[in-house]
């Protein structure tokens, strides 16, 4: 890239010639925080102080006790002035902590923002080496040696402004999709809502009762359905998936592809005569197969929108041929048979995920024998159960003999803290949803027994522990102990569960007609491929992965992607619902800016050395260098800035050497390298020199 | 515990005892340290959730449970633990059902081997070691059983043949280069 | 189909040679060229494997050394260990296992050096200038004979069908578990001896909790005998109330604790045998090259009802 430079026979320090936009010899001001006594208790930031002053090319060196208050940052702008400085060297925390102040400030004095270079002696040197005093100062010499040497080889970068489309997309319209959506209309923007289901609603409106006020969930979340429908800022696409994502903050392209109903919804009213004459029953997956429903159908009562949909699958007419009845039955000729799907693109400024979740599935021929036994159920199918619109209208019966249950054990953490089967994160709503159950049980049948087995009960929510307080007025009995074995009888098919007691210290064996597997919460099965999709990362639980998991709890790392909901971790309602909030609040910041602005940290390429292999275009995770013709013919990369990270996997990578992110050249990183061994160069030579004579 | 006199308390007949409380003279620090030293992994990070004892066949049979082992190791209460260390059959269950992926049975050999090194060494733990020192298997040959194999048609027991001394010496040599001889407290046995 | 490409090592430590020998050679006899002609030989230098309720359970740094040495004696005739019991199965391969580690590798062979022996797994290709090892194989004998030898060809030399017998299959402890060990059968709902001793004509019976422990492993039949009997009992209890005429089992531990434990608690006992000694049987053995009289448990009547009375 640039010639190689003079070296300076003291500190090693390399300065460039003659390159555009850096000058020769340019003035560096150095300045060394104390961070009260986080650094100044280890280092010797005096020492650190005297050694930058003696070091080429610096005009000023300055300690300070917290550079980044007002009055430290008021010291950096003067001295600025007063000297002519034209590079700045911070020496303090992380620059992910206060960079962008730094930045700020040095852009207030007059300089591009970009010629500012931290060098880490908190986290990297005097928070890691607090017993070693002497060596730590020494260390932070070195690296402010290095930083001096890099702050010399710095260019002046202009950060790019992009527009942003006042369109944002939602994926998903569970609770937090569906919230999401309507701040963000509310807001003035156009909203285009993708929901795989042919319903939106998601898992919410599967549930009965929530936790702790006991409200029925799609009683509160049906008025939000609709009026997400009614919207006139939001476009439904229900029954689709988002197949193809290209672009970036501000201008993404979008292709969707609507499945195909089979039914035109412009002319369906819901009048169901259709699935009145269907004569295929098939298992219904809203009731996980506890209810039935026919080949056309809507997923329940209260589908937003209540549009019909026919499963080519079990359908008559896709199978044979036959059939038509339904055809016959509809009064508008709503139903098409030959309906094919459609594929829209989009352009949108933002994304906001919401695909949920899923429930953990127990092992087969595992300890609890949900799938031996007919009277262990999950969590979620006591809520179809006991749900009033659910298989049996509310009436919670056992699936082996429909008799009402007089002892239920709910048994927690199945599929959550649990380090073997690679689930060891806690799902957080189990305990509160098995005590909400345990108490509309009571309240339908008082004279139940139910015993609650558990590790631990986290009731950490506003009326959680007033709630679980109640259950034990109630007489909800909690055992805790992990069961152990399940056996069944043959006839009665009563259910024993063996456990340890370790409050009572005693192994017993508990009968009880009907047991309730409290099972975990995962991540969404289409999850996976929209994370492909969109490029983002998971954390180690296998959720979606937050920027930030304190300060950016719904950003993603990609910029004007964002997350809500269960995708990013397991939550509760209120939870899910404040956090689509948050993150309809961070979409519409860019998309009032109307404008964003693109960091200039990244990779260019030299394209009289670029050879168009391609190498690049493969190994970037975010997809921002393409090839395209070059000027005087064959393929050259080009980096779409707007995609760029800055992670460096291409300059790593490229076999000419033609690609690097600005800030992160060759010669930058070489030129620190040179500095930090310099004195260890000279040393051994005059050792060797020592031993030859 | 001391019983110290009978007192009807109240329509109950209780027995008074010294040594209700525990304290921290009953601990043995770094017992956790060292059960990881011998392959116990980290029993700190037990939860006591009981499910090892309800899988443990042992814990059906005798005041024994596999919960209380784990959480005396993550006291230190040794001399709770002393007579239960050869109990554990190490069908290993309790590993197989552990949420927090620990091996209760491993801590059990581990306490075997610490309790080995202190001296406490079960007879028939010698009794093996003797046999295999001796004929290179710990179950010993049976002349009755030798009879019988010959009329089966199989060889003898090899273990008695001249060819065999030279394998009797490689594990005599293996067992004194790893000191076990002298664990067990059987160098006479070793002639290397 | 016999496949027929594996060749293995006997590997019948200690137990079998010197209390059962009528299942060695009930094993050498189903193997042999009277039975499925399998390329299986002796190697006369291999000691005990160390039995891991002693040795395991006091010091693994001997364990292993002993354990190492029988693996190299497989390495060095690049042959696959044959094992009939489970507590050799669980040693070999736990010792496997130890010795991927370079860092104990190299411990190990350090002082297998003073014997001449060193252990790198069995080589199986060059790349280049290195050359790639694999771990000893260890396999149990019922893993063979499902995987090795086939359900078809057990079926085809069944010419003795053992018709009205019925069987409690015993799997024991450390055929199923720690499950990256023992990882040839389902540890939840195992199935190979029960499918063997169909392919035999006799009739596989279920009873309750048939995956339990027989109580004598780990030490525990040596230290606390009346507890291992305990468990040997309830065992009994459930198999008897399945009308069981005999206890199979592959591991010669479980089945001498069967065979022992019964006269403490039950005037007649259930005889028990090996995997082996039952097809043996199934394929036309004359019962008295099998040894039932070192069995405690007498076999008598269950030969009268095999022969039809």
């Amino acid at each position: 890239m640039a010639e190689p430079a003079n070296q300076d026979k003291d500190t090693g320090a390399k300065t460039p010639k003659k390159e555009d936009g850096a000058t020769a010899e340019p003035k560096i001001g150095v300045f060394v925080c104390h961070c009260g006594s986080n650094i100044a208790g280890v280092v010797d930031c005096g020492k650190v102080r005297e050694a930058a002053e003696k070091l080429s090319g610096v005009v000023v060196a300055k300690e300070n006790k917290y550079t980044c208050s007002d009055l430290g940052q008021e010291e950096i702008i003067k001295a600025i002035k007063e000297n002519g400085i034209e590079r700045v060297v911070v020496a303090s925390c992380s620059p992910r902590l206060h960079e962008p102040t730094f930045r700020r400030c040095i852009e207030r004095a007059g300089l591009n923002p970009y010629l500012l270079h931290m060098v880490n002696i908190r986290e990297q040197c005097s928070w890691v080496h607090s017993h070693e005093k002497e060596k730590a100062t020494e260390k932070a010499t070195d690296l402010v040696k290095m930083g001096v040497s890099k702050a010399g080889m710095l260019k002046p970068l202009v950060a790019r402004e992009v527009p942003v489309e006042p369109v944002s997309l939602v994926i998903g319209a569970g609770v937090a999709g569906i919230q999401a959506a309507l701040d963000l209309a509310n807001m003035g923007f156009k909203v285009y809502v993708v929901e795989t289901q042919p319903s939106i609603g998601g898992k919410m409106a599967q549930l009965d009762k929530t936790f702790p006020t006991g409200d029925c969930a799609i009683c509160i979340l049906a008025p939000k359905m609709v009026e997400l429908a009614r919207h006139p800022n939001i476009t439904l696409l229900s029954y689709s998936d988002v197949e193809e994502v290209k672009g970036y903050i501000g201008s993404y392209e979008v292709k969707v592809r609507r499945k195909a109903r089979f039914v035109h919804e412009d002319k369906c009213v819901g009048c169901g005569l259709c699935t009145e004459v269907c004569p295929v029953k098939v298992d219904n997956e809203f009731d996980l197969g506890f209810g039935q429903r026919k080949a056309i159908y809507v997923p329940f009562p209260q589908a937003v929108p209540l549009k019909y949909t026919i499963d080519k699958q079990n359908c008559l007419h896709f199978k044979s041929g036959k059939c038509l009845l339904c055809v016959k039955a509809c009064s508008n000729q709503a139903i098409d048979h030959k309906m094919r799907d459609e594929v829209l693109t989009l352009k949108v400024g933002t994304i906001i995920v919401a695909t949920g979740f899923d429930t953990y599935e127990p092992m087969r021929k595992g300890v609890y024998k949900y799938w031996e036994f007919d009277n262990v159920i999950t969590g979620l199918e006591l809520e179809r159960l006991l749900n009033a619109s659910g298989p049996t209208a509310g009436h919670l019966v056992r699936p082996s003999d429909g008799q009402v249950p007089k002892r239920i054990a709910f048994i927690q953490c199945v599929g959550s803290r649990n380090k073997k089967i690679n689930r060891n994160y806690c799902s957080r709503v189990c305990c509160m949803y098995a005590i909400k159950n345990s108490q509309i049980i009571m309240e339908h049948e008082p004279e139940t027994d139910i015993a609650v087995y558990y590790n631990d009960i986290r009731a950490f929510g506003k009326g959680f522990e007033e709630l679980y307080h109640r259950v034990r007025e109630d007489g909800v009995e909690f055992i805790r102990g992990r069961p152990a074995k399940l056996t069944q009888d043959p006839n009665t098919k009563t259910i024993t569960i063996r456990a340890e007691e370790t409050l009572l210290n005693k192994i017993t064996e508990r009968d009880f007609d009907l047991v309730v597997l409290s099972t975990g919460l995962i991540p969404s099965t289409g999850s996976e491929k929209i994370g492909k999709v969109l490029s983002l990362t998971v954390s180690s639980d296998g959720f979606f992965a937050e920027a930030h998991p304190k300060l950016r709890p719904v950003d993603t790392a990609m910029d004007g992607i964002f997350l809500a909901g269960c995708c990013q971790s397991p939550k509760d309602i209120p939870d899910s619902v404040a956090q689509a909030k948050a993150a309809a609040s961070s979409a519409a910041a860019p998309m009032f800016a109307k404008k964003v602005w693109i960091e200039p940290l990244t990779a260019v390429v030299d394209k009289e050395l670029c050879v168009g292999c391609g190498l690049c275009t493969e190994l970037c995770p975010y997809g921002a260098p393409e090839l395209v013709p070059g000027e005087k013919g064959g393929m050259k990369a080009n980096v779409i800035e707007a995609l760029c990270h800055g992670c460096g996997t291409c300059a790593a990578s490229c076999p000419q050497k033609a690609i690097a992110p600005m800030q992160f050249t060759d010669v930058q990183i070489f030129s620190e390298l040179e500095a930090a061994l310099h004195d260890k160069k000279q040393n051994g030579k005059k050792k060797a020199e020592a031993e030859v004579t | 515990m001391k019983e110290v006199e009978k007192v009807f308390i109240g329509g109950l007949k209780e027995e008074l005892m010294e040594d209700k409380v525990i304290d921290e003279s009953d601990l043995v620090p770094g017992l956790a340290e060292e059960i990881i030293k011998y392959g116990g992994k980290d029993v700190m990070t037990c939860l006591q959730c009981g499910n090892c004892t309800g899988v443990c066949p042992i814990s059906l049979k005798i005041d024994y449970k596999t919960r209380n082992m784990m959480k005396c190791c993550q006291f230190g209460l040794k001399k709770y633990i002393m007579s239960t260390r050869w109990v554990c059959a190490t069908c290993y269950r309790c590993y197989e059902h552990c949420p927090a992926d620990l091996n209760p049975a491993e801590v059990m050999i581990a306490l075997r081997h610490i309790a080995v090194r202190e001296g406490i060494i079960p007879p028939f733990v010698k009794v093996a070691a003797t046999n295999l020192i001796r004929y290179g298997q710990s179950v010993r040959p049976d002349e009755e059983i030798d009879k019988i194999r010959k009329e089966l048609g199989l060889k003898q027991v090899h273990t008695h043949e001249e060819a065999f001394k030279s394998v009797i010496r490689e594990i005599q040599v293996l067992v004194h280069a790893s000191k076990y001889d002298k664990l067990l407290g059987i160098e006479e046995e070793v002639k290397v | 189909m016999i496949n027929a490409s594996n060749s293995y090592l006997y590997f019948f430590g200690c137990v079998i040679p010197n209390r059962y020998p009528g299942i060695e050679y009930a094993v050498r006899w189903v193997s042999g060229k009277d039975g499925f002609n399998l390329d299986a030989k002796d190697n006369l230098e291999f000691s005990c494997c160390p039995v891991p309720g002693i040795f395991y359970s006091t010091d693994k740094d001997t364990w292993l050394l002993l354990a190492a040495r029988n693996l190299v004696l497989a390495q060095n005739e690049r042959r696959q260990i044959m094992t009939v019991c489970n507590g050799c199965l669980a040693s070999l391969s736990k010792a496997t296992e130890y010795l991927q580690e370079p860092k104990t590798m190299g411990k190990v062979n350090r002082t297998l050096a003073q014997i001449g022996k060193k252990y790198t797994g069995v080589p199986v290709r060059t790349e280049g200038k290195r050359r790639i090892f694999e771990p000893v194989k260890v396999r149990h004998y019922v893993d063979i004979m499902i995987k090795d030898v086939g359900l078809e060809a057990i079926k085809e030399k069944t010419t003795h069908p053992l018709k009205n017998i019925r069987v409690a299959v015993h799997y024991g402890c450390h055929y199923l578990r720690p499950t990256e060990h023992a990882a040839f059968d389902d540890p939840n709902d195992p199935v190979m001896i029960d499918n063997i001793v169909e392919a035999c004509g006799a009739s596989s019976v279920d009873y309750e909790d048939r995956l339990d422990c027989c109580g004598a492993g780990g030490g525990v039949r040596s230290h606390v005998v009346d507890l291992a009997n305990a468990l040997t009992q309830d065992k009994c209890t459930k198999i008897n109330a399945a009308g069981a005429d005999c206890i199979v089992t592959g591991c010669p531990f479980c089945l001498l604790q069967f065979d022992n434990a019964q006269k403490s608690f039950s005037k007649e006992g259930i005889p028990v045998m090996h995997v082996s000694q039952l097809q043996a049987l199934a394929m036309g053995i004359d019962p008295i090259s099998l040894g039932f009289d070192t069995h405690h448990v007498s076999a008598h009547s269950f030969l009268r009802k095999l022969r039809g009375h």
